[in-house]
């Protein structure tokens, strides 16, 4: 199965290379895995997401996500290989102006889908996450769970290759913090989508067989 | 309020470059009249041994647009009263040959000094006068008027136009959750920055409404009753339905200069 990511002696700094946070890191994600990274507050799990996606450049080293080199990638280049991303984030990062139904489809609306097939495509998104009848209220409406679930609704939205998701149940209780597992489970099992999960702890009720990742001073190594 | 507030902070800086251009059209067309007038009404003073064709005067110089003979026959009745017809016909024949030289335009002092010159290289010509001293005056005072409105224009425009890329930062930090997030996903640069444009673009057509509202109340209402003689006889020329398209491509043109100032000086907004 081809790789999906591939890292090669990354190293991620902040500062013009005088802050480093990761260092030559090596390791490769292949199509349909669920991987997990986790790591102690600071050790860098969210500035290496950052940099799956496009927002932090390499320092050295190479960092190849979905064929195309990110340490040397022109901006329109970058733009497209998003297009191909599902990124869910603690926080959210829901457009708070926007109704459900519209923060559900704008990685359609970016793609340039007709307004029929963005509507078609916002009621079977969030009928998916069990939100049919949010489609016209507002993300402050609903609670932190359902937010999470528009977030989840949002990333699965074009059949991304990747979905990134930092700390997505940091901010929920148990039974969200389940619900969003299992969607996320369902979208890698069904979709073949790969899923990487940034997060301070591996939850219990997990069932899928996936691969654990440490980041610890500064290196990142594969938990077996 | 706060909504209104926004819109105002943009419209009226917007509005400040529209009335400088606005005032600067409806001065240009009020003083083309004034100026059309000072230059047909000069002419200079040539003395020439010979008769000589306009033909002749314009391969010297190219701004003499036309030459008219003064009679000598009245300039003799004029300076010798009651002599006798021999010797009138002797001073007539004895007099040089006397035009009046018309420009192709308004010329600068120096422009008329180069004339002189060029005139003054035929050497039938024997003198040339300018009335360059009141020719100078009369046209410094309208360049410096005309100098003046535009350095103000100029000036209301940089100023105004800070203003509005201010305004423009403001919006765009109240915009910035959601482009951010548009360019988490990927959205290209015009996309997230839509409705800086849309917001942008509906205050530049409000504000070119404005002004020409502005003017045409000028036009209908208060120049007709001002009793202003310059304003009542260039009513016409004080706002035209060009002006409206003039006025909206400007205000068009400054915003999106403005946008893309905006955007391209901070290209990304991910935090």
């Amino acid at each position: 199965m081809s790789n999906v990511i591939q890292a090669s002696n990354l190293t991620l700094s902040y500062d013009n290379g005088e802050k480093e946070i990761i260092k030559d890191a090596n390791f490769s994600i292949k199509k349909g895995e669920f991987v997990f990274i986790t790591g102690p507050s600071g050790s860098g799990k969210s500035t290496l997401l950052k940099s799956l996606y496009g927002q932090l450049k390499p320092s050295h080293g190479s960092l190849v996500v979905g064929g195309l080199d990110l340490s040397n990638i022109r901006q329109r280049k970058l733009q497209e290989l998003r297009t191909h991303m599902g990124i869910i984030f603690q926080d959210y990062k829901l457009v708070n102006e926007w109704t459900v139904g519209k923060n559900v489809v704008l990685p359609l609306m970016i793609a340039g889908y007709s307004t029929e097939i963005q509507e078609t495509q916002a009621r079977r998104l969030l009928k998916h996450v069990k939100l049919a009848e949010y489609t016209d209220k507002y993300p402050l409406e609903l609670s932190g769970g359902e937010q999470q679930r528009v977030g989840v609704a949002r990333a699965l939205a074009k059949n991304p290759v990747v979905i990134l998701a930092d700390e997505p149940t940091g901010n929920l209780d148990d039974y969200s913090s389940n619900v969003i597992w299992d969607l996320m489970e369902n979208a890698c099992q069904q979709l073949d989508t790969t899923v990487l999960v940034v997060t301070h702890k591996i939850p219990t009720i997990f069932s899928l067989p996936y691969r654990h990742f440490i980041i610890e001073s500064k290196g990142v190594y594969e938990v077996h | 309020m706060k909504f209104i507030k926004n819109h105002l902070m943009f419209i009226l800086p917007l509005m400040a470059i529209l009335l400088g251009i606005e005032f600067y059209l409806v001065f240009d067309r009020t003083t083309d009249t004034y100026e059309k007038g000072l230059k047909e009404s000069y002419t200079m003073l040539v003395v020439s041994k010979k008769p000589v064709e306009l033909s002749t005067f314009q391969a010297l110089n190219k701004h003499i647009s036309s030459s008219e003979q003064i009679a000598r026959e009245g300039i003799v009745a004029e300076v010798a009263k009651g002599v006798g017809k021999s010797t009138s016909k002797a001073i007539i024949k004895a007099l040089p040959y006397f035009y009046n030289l018309g420009l192709d335009a308004y010329l600068r002092s120096s422009e008329l000094e180069n004339i002189k010159k060029d005139l003054k290289a035929d050497k039938n010509i024997k003198r040339v006068e300018t009335f360059g001293g009141s020719y100078n005056s009369s046209y410094r005072l309208f360049s410096f008027i005309k100098f003046t409105l535009k350095v103000f224009i100029v000036f209301m425009t940089v100023v105004s136009l800070f203003l509005i890329i201010k305004q423009m930062e403001i919006w765009k930090y109240a915009h910035k959750e959601r482009m951010q997030v548009m360019e988490i996903f990927g959205a290209p640069l015009m996309l997230r920055s839509g409705v800086l444009f849309k917001v942008a673009f509906i205050d530049a057509i409000f504000a070119s409404i404005l002004v020409s509202g502005i003017f045409l109340y000028i036009k209908f209402y208060w120049a007709a009753q001002s009793g202003i003689d310059m304003m009542m006889q260039n009513q016409a020329v004080l706002f035209r339905v060009t002006d409206m398209g003039i006025l909206l491509g400007s205000s068009l043109l400054i915003v999106i200069i403005a946008v893309y100032f905006v955007v391209f000086s901070n290209k990304g907004v991910e935090g």
